[in-house]
């Protein structure tokens, strides 16, 4: 090929040795442009013919930033003849008519023409394409086109994905893709926020499954954010039915970095940040003197002096602030017949409770090997070990204590704190430990025959490794008189567990790619294969001969202690995880087709099997069409110059959901129950029937309908999305408490297919983007409305019109889905005032507990009397209304990105208050207790528990918010001043997470994930999440 | 160029013939570790497990009535206990009769008791069919009947008539039987029971603990005094009597303590060991009553009543028997209590409501919480026997009969002592009744029976009424509002709920 090349640039006698240098851009620029190339060197054949030339000079520069663009190509229209520019995007080419037309070509910008007329200098503006137009979406088992595509698709973009300082990428979707809902359950470090595509679907595991590279996973918290190139969330029934069973709660596809195949010189990349997280928000306790002055109320006498009581905050004692690091290096290029790219990534999280932390180490290699023309092999390699240390629970304890009871005595010694613990022992003495290292990757070959056939078979794995141990010294907290309080630990006591689960996933499948004239046809059949396996040891054992960590190894004298004759709790156990332990086959099969680029026709099958059903319910067939029509390339469009895109798109489709424990279908033995018997009593070994199975179970099926619309106005300054979806799960597979006589136990749950539910509603995303001046910005609004209403409740558990779920600590619950309300929702008393006096407690019927001052329940079924039945729904967890904004500007190398998010139309249940068999702190509201006749009618008579505190709508708290959930300043400094330094580029940057939130509700925050839909939005009190405040940089070099 | 493109179609015939050949067995995934209820119980050894099994549904926590002793707390004999503000809403109700069906306790008692019924109806239904001993077949049948009965004779006191499960797969939508039916297959079961069952002498002593004739014939005695039907009480009680196989421990602290531990007033009580977990043999029953504070056995639940106290005769061994004082040193340990609850409780005119006390009957010698998880809860002993035949005598018209063994257990009260607890003499079959009555509450203190002798006797209202307790709503539990809600209204609340 070179020689070719040689001979071009040799013919057109460049005036100067400056085009030698030249070449090496041009073959960067060009490289894969075979049949440019070719152009060029048949245009030099031809202009040996031609005779009186003259000469035309000029220079070609791109209309946006001015810059000029070597490697650019002229060409006179209609002969073969031309030129390309030098690296100052400086040209010449010999003409021999007026007449000619000059046709100015360059990579990613529009081509242009120009009648030479008499002129002998043509400087050039080329203008660059709107890549919205030839964007390409990763869709499941290949890629399409923007304009090709008949599916819901939200995507993002890894300027966007590096914007929240996050263990887990996917926090970055909430806010910038539609639809897509992102809660964090705690903010302890290193846990999963539960993620919710267009709705709650299901009673069960309602989270998405994630596609890295082609490989299959449950999350990602493995990867760095700054290794992913882009993030695609595939929302309705035709985007996600290539992948059928797994697609029913969406699917996330995840692409990352690779060399581009264009780019010879290595890129080097390297971002660190450092953060420091506090806690965004304090819960208004009672101080010690109120504490006081509430408990002298409910007895009086309790405290002689109010102004005398210690007052400590035991949120100020628990909660400090804590670092968070996070640091990658990356390079990526490509060499003759490979593309790479490898990163090294550190992620830290201190916690803001002590003795809570998250780290993580990230290695990844990507590669592709070009074997021949026709073959491709490939690898995506990512290895994450990580280490993770994990706090007791305390901020239940922080919330309960007693603010009059200080946490030490004067000897340094821990206090008791009488009901809860002492909160501060509780952490001095834990040592939770999580350690272990994830790998997820594949290898895959890909051959291209017949020109439109490729044929890829992948082999990938997901390995974890996890070990877990927990160690309590013995210790007691005394009481102020010397004796033992209930916070003590006789025996030191070591848990220790192991964890090793792994998962292949074989992938084959045949794409053809063909346009016949005005029909393309690309489509692709396939077969899968993926088993899962897991095994874990648990050994528990006590009274280590030393507290310190080197003797955190379980011994068989650990077992029993006989100088002190005692048996302590001590196990051993091995088994599967009840969730990694299933195989799957499917069958696959998509066509796209695509009528003179105006109509799109999709239509997808897949087949799949899953172990977790029975042989006769094993297989179910998802099925989905999708039509899009892309109106402005109709000829009647061409005239409206405002209206440069118009799309409009429908799909139908039917999705599969088996994400349930591998057991379930089994009636289980129980087996290890002990039977006590003889004179020294010796364990028997017993074993019996355990929780009931369902041997019927069966796949969940969600069909779900989509129209949308999608249109760019103003040269795509002014981007619109708007779709209509509805979804609608059936069979739903859920654990119901079953009737108590079937001796399941207390809390046993049988898993049923037992309900269906519909989540409809509108998503749209406007966005603007343009520039005044210097000053580029963009703005972006989108949002999206949720309906969820349960349709029917299956009778074959024994329960057929309502599901209850949401138990609170004491075993009562506080949800009851029914149908015609949404899953999940509230159910308890409704409140109507305080009783005022001895008359209105006798005129309204009441519970025999209620008396004056005490809040008045409301007779809901008018029966005359307060008792269960009263019970009735008191507000839904499911926000109506899910938005964002975002705000960009850019000027001097200065950039500011603003996001904010919002939800509103959801309650929250504050089960942390309800729960009080003892006498606990309360939230500053209760200050403003009834006091007699006409001081209240909101809050009754203080109590410390008991009736008053009966779950009723009293906890029900609006759970609205809009959050600036992020916000970046950053400066690129100018590339003259990096070059100096051999660096491409620089950028500093400033950033803060969850700068502020503006809500009503009581607790630290009102995003209240679940992993549990039945429990949703109630707040058990869980790990504050935080406030982050980081400085960063980025290099390229 | 041709043998490399030979090689690619090589690989891919084989790829695409090895994806195809995908077959069934890919798919199957039995259960791992554990069996299923289709393979289980299937020999004799199976059999031996599903009966050990039924067993330990009596050592569960809830079992005890949801966890806290709340027959005692709901009687005079008992408060709530442990210190003033721990679990007052949840436990605290009970003392006062303002507990509701959503109280704290019902539901885990409730469920408990089925656990147990189900691992019964394991026994009952599979175990015919295995081959095996045709003696020890049927004594499995026998002992788990013994509990099926023992079980559903505290459902039915507890909460009435409930659904009545006699087999592993009940139907759905089950009603309440009515408390007439239960108490049939109670009777039932413990005549099977009783004529299938060893006397305790016909076990190993590695095997005492399991059902025996006498337990049986000692709850249908029982069963029949609650029926008020004083002939077959009569007759079952002097059937155990008469088997002489018990007696009464010397020392009335062994009676419940260790050192009686099976031994010879044991006619049926829950096995344990000193192990702080139900899963690994312990029984938290007694860590719930234990003592709180210094040393630290236990919650501290259900604390003597001030009437339970003074009710003891000066110097009747069964005071220091029943209640552990503070300063008392037992074992060799120094009871020091806990130091958020007030030693003395008193109410607003000064009078003393409480004294920090624990019960006696729960005491394992040790000065931690493990060794207390040790205590072998005794269900039936042979003093009750010997107060259910007085009583059953008495009210045949026998008192000169009733007054032997009336005597005999106040003779073992004496311990040597002549001063005191004379030999009780009238034969005036109303004044002792009322003898009885008190004896067996001098007797069987905080063993759970004062409330049900309350309410079979119809004294409930007099004793109790100034509790809070309503007659004709009281003398049962309300039916948990969870399993009603789950019922979605076949299950009818019990009345005045």
């Amino acid at each position: 090929m070179n020689q070719y090349f040689f001979f071009v640039i040799s013919y057109f006698h460049s005036r100067n040795i400056r085009i030698m240098a030249n070449l090496y851009s041009f073959k960067r620029s060009f490289r894969i442009k075979t049949t440019g190339l070719m152009v060029l060197f048949f245009a030099g054949f031809f202009a040996i013919s031609q005779a009186q030339v003259r000469t035309i000079t000029g220079v070609v520069k791109a209309s946006d930033t001015k810059e000029t663009l070597p490697g650019a190509t002229i060409v006179t229209k209609g002969t073969t003849t031309g030129s390309v520019t030098d690296i100052d995007g400086k040209y010449s080419i010999s003409v021999k008519s007026d007449k000619t037309i000059l046709v100015f070509s360059y990579v990613g910008y529009n081509t242009q023409e120009i009648e030479l007329g008499n002129k002998t200098v043509v400087d050039v503006l080329l203008d660059p394409k709107k890549t919205t137009l030839d964007e390409f979406v990763v869709i499941g088992y290949g890629s399409v086109r923007k304009s090709d595509l008949s599916g819901s698709v939200g995507s993002v973009k890894s300027e966007d994905i590096t914007k929240i300082t996050a263990l887990n990428p996917v926090q970055s979707l909430q806010g910038n893709v539609t639809g897509v809902q992102v809660t964090s359950t705690s903010g302890t470090p290193g846990d999963n926020p539960a993620v919710r595509i267009r709705g709650v679907g299901t009673f069960g595991n309602s989270n998405p499954i994630y596609v890295v590279d082609g490989v299959i996973v449950d999350d990602i918290s493995f990867l760095n954010s700054n290794d992913i190139t882009s993030m695609e969330v595939l929302k309705d029934a035709s985007a996600s039915a290539i992948y059928g069973s797994r697609g029913a709660n969406g699917v996330i596809m995840v692409t990352t970095k690779m060399g581009k195949s264009t780019e010879e010189k290595t890129v080097f990349s390297f971002a660190g940040e450092v953060g420091i997280q506090k806690l965004a928000k304090k819960i208004d306790l009672l101080s010690g003197r109120d504490f006081a002055i509430v408990s002298n109320e409910i007895k009086p006498g309790s405290f002689n002096n109010v102004d005398a009581v210690a007052n400590t905050d035991w949120q100020d004692l628990v909660f400090h602030t804590a670092p968070m690091y996070d640091f990658q290096l990356s390079a990526s290029g490509s060499s003759k017949n490979m593309q790479f790219y490898i990163s090294g990534g550190y992620f830290k999280q201190g916690g803001i409770i002590e003795k809570s932390s998250f780290e993580r180490i990230n290695l990844k290699l990507n590669n592709i090997y070009n074997l021949s023309k026709y073959v491709k092999l490939g690898n995506n390699i990512t290895v994450a070990p990580y280490s993770q240390q994990v706090a007791p629970d305390v901020t239940y304890a922080v919330y309960r204590a007693n603010p009059t009871l200080v946490p030490y005595y004067e000897d340094g010694s821990f206090a008791v704190v009488y009901n809860v613990g002492n909160p501060l022992a509780n952490l001095a003495y834990s040592n939770n430990f999580n350690k272990g290292v994830r790998g997820v990757g594949n290898i895959y070959g890909e051959v291209n025959f017949l020109k439109a056939f490729n044929f890829k078979t992948s082999f990938g794995i997901d390995a974890g490794y996890n070990k877990s141990e927990s160690f309590t010294p013995a210790f007691t907290v005394y009481n102020p008189d010397g004796t033992i309080s209930q916070q003590q630990n006789l025996l030191s006591r070591l848990n220790k567990s192991s964890n090793y689960t792994f998962t292949w996933l074989w992938e084959n499948t045949l794409n053809f790619k063909k346009d016949f004239g005005k029909h393309s046809i690309d489509a692709v059949a396939g077969y899968t294969m993926q088993n899962t396996t897991s095994e874990g040891v648990n050994l528990s054992g006590a009274n280590l001969l030393r507290d310190g960590s080197s003797f955190w190894y379980i011994q068989p004298s650990y077992i029993y202690d006989p100088t002190n004759n005692v048996n302590t709790i001590s196990s051993i156990g091995e088994s599967v995880d009840l969730n990694q332990y299933y195989s799957m086959i499917s069958f696959l099969f998509r066509v796209n087709y695509v009528f003179n680029k105006k109509y799109v026709l999709t239509a997808t099958i897949r087949s799949d099997g899953s172990s977790k059903f029975s042989t006769n319910s094993r297989y179910a067939t998802f099925p989905s069409f999708a039509l899009a029509w892309n109106v402005s390339q109709e000829k009647f469009m061409q005239n409206i110059s405002w209206l440069n895109k118009l799309k409009v798109r429908a799909s139908w489709g039917k999705l599969g959901n088996d994400k349930i424990p591998y057991w379930d279908r089994y009636a289980r033995v129980e087996s290890n129950i002990l039977a006590i018997f003889g004179v020294n009593g010796d364990p028997n070994t017993g074993a019996s029937f355990g929780i009931n199975g369902n041997p019927n179970l069966k796949w969940e099926v969600t069909t779900q309908t989509d129209i949308g619309l999608e249109f760019g106005l103003f040269d795509s300054r002014l981007t619109a999305e708007f779709d209509y979806y509805n979804k609608k799960t059936e069979d739903i597979l859920i654990l119901l408490s079953v009737p108590g006589y079937f001796g399941n136990g207390s809390g046993a749950k049988v898993r049923f297919n037992a309900a269906s539910v519909v989540n409809r509603g509108y998503e749209f995303n406007l966005g603007w983007r343009d520039k005044v001046g210097k000053l580029k910005y963009n703005i972006g609004i989108l949002g999206t409305t949720i309906h969820n209403e349960v349709l029917n409740i299956g009778g074959i558990s024994g329960v057929d019109d309502a599901l209850i779920g949401g138990y609170l600590g004491n075993g009562i619950p506080v949800t009851r889905s029914i149908v015609g309300l949404p899953i999940g929702s509230f159910y308890g008393y409704k409140t109507d005032g305080i009783f005022q006096n001895k008359a209105e407690l006798d005129a309204y019927p009441h519970s025999s507990q209620a008396g004056v001052g005490d809040l008045r329940f409301v007779d809901v079924n008018e029966d005359g009397k307060i008792d269960g039945r009263d019970r009735t729904n008191i507000g839904s967890p499911i926000p109506k209304f899910i938005f964002g904004f975002n705000l960009g500007f850019e000027i001097y190398g200065i950039d500011l990105s603003v996001n904010v998010q919002g939800q509103t139309g959801n309650k929250i249940f504050n089960a942390k208050e309800v729960v009080r068999p003892d006498p606990y702190n309360f939230e500053a509201h209760v200050l403003n207790y009834w006091r007699g006749e006409g001081t209240s009618t909101t809050e009754p008579r203080p109590s410390f528990g008991g009736y008053n505190y009966t779950p009723s709508d009293r906890f029900i708290q609006d759970g609205s918010f809009l959050r600036i959930r992020n916000v970046v300043l950053g400066y690129s400094l100018p590339s003259a001043w990096s070059n100096k330094i051999f660096m491409q580029k620089i950028r500093l940057y400033v950033k803060a997470d969850n700068l502020y939130t503006l809500t009503k509700f009581t607790g630290y925050t009102p995003e209240i994930g679940s992993g549990d839909v039945l429990s949703a939005g109630i707040d058990y009190g869980i790990y504050p999440i935080t406030a982050v405040y980081s400085i960063g940089i980025n290099l390229n070099f | 160029m041709r043998t490399q493109k030979k090689l690619y179609l090589s690989i891919l015939v084989i790829v695409a013939a090895f994806s195809f050949s995908g077959c069934k067995k890919f798919l199957d995934k039995d259960l791992q570790g554990t069996l299923t209820q289709q393979s289980f119980p299937v020999s004799a050894s199976d059999a031996l497990l599903a009966t050990n099994a039924t067993y330990e549904s009596v050592r569960e926590w809830a079992y005890n009535a949801g966890g806290f002793p709340i027959f005692d707390i709901m009687s005079d004999d008992a408060r709530k206990g442990s210190n003033p503000n721990d679990a007052a809403t949840t436990v605290g109700p009970y003392d006062t009769f303002t507990h509701t069906p959503t109280q704290d306790g019902l539901d885990r008692y409730w469920n408990a008791l089925y656990v147990g019924v189900k691992r019964a109806n394991v026994v009952i239904e599979k175990i015919p069919a295995i081959s095996m001993d045709a003696a020890l077949k049927t004594r499995y049948l026998a002992e788990v009947r013994f509990i099926r009965g023992l079980i559903y004779f505290d459902f039915v006191r507890s909460f009435g008539g409930v659904p009545l499960v006699t087999s592993t797969e009940p139907p759905l939508k089950l009603q309440r039987a009515s408390a007439e039916d239960v108490y049939a297959l109670i009777i039932e079961d413990l005549n099977f029971a009783a004529d299938n069952l060893p006397l305790k002498s016909g076990y190993q002593g590695v095997d005492l603990g399991r059902a025996t004739r006498g337990a049986a014939q000692a709850l249908l005695a029982r069963v029949y005094l609650f029926r008020h039907d004083y002939v077959n009480a009569e007759k079952y009680a002097l059937e155990v009597i008469n088997s002489n196989q018990y007696g009464l421990e010397p020392l009335f602290i062994d009676a419940n303590g260790v050192d009686g531990n099976n031994g010879i007033e044991s006619l049926f009580e829950v096995g344990a060991i000193q192990s702080e977990g139900t899963g690994s043999g312990g029984n938290q029953y007694a860590n719930t009553q234990g003592v709180r504070g210094t040393p630290n056995r236990g919650w501290g639940f259900s604390r003597p009543t001030i009437n339970l106290r003074n009710s003891y005769l000066a110097g009747d061994p069964r005071y220091k028997g029943t209640v552990i004082n503070l300063k008392d040193t037992i074992d060799g340990v120094v009871i020091l209590g806990d130091g958020s609850t007030p030693d003395i409780t008193y109410d607003e005119q000064g009078n003393i409501i409480e004294i920090e006390c624990y019960s006696r009957k729960v005491w394992v010698p040790g000065n931690n919480t493990i060794t207390q998880w040790g205590h072998h809860r005794r269900l039936i002993r042979y003093a009750d026997v010997l107060l259910m035949a007085a009583e059953a005598l008495n009210e045949n018209n026998k008192p000169a009969d009733a007054l032997i063994y009336l005597n005999e257990v106040r003779q073992r009260a004496r311990q040597g002592n002549n001063n005191i607890l004379p030999d009780i003499t009238t034969l005036n079959q109303a004044e002792l009744r009322d003898i009885i009555f008190n004896e067996r509450r001098q007797e069987l203190a905080m063993e759970g029976w004062r409330f049900w002798d309350l309410v079979r006797t119809g004294r409930a209202v007099q004793a109790l009424g100034p509790l809070g307790f309503i007659a004709g709503k009281h003398e049962l539990l309300p039916i948990p509002q969870s399993e009603i809600d789950i019922s979605q209204g076949s299950l009818v609340q019990n009345p005045n709920w």
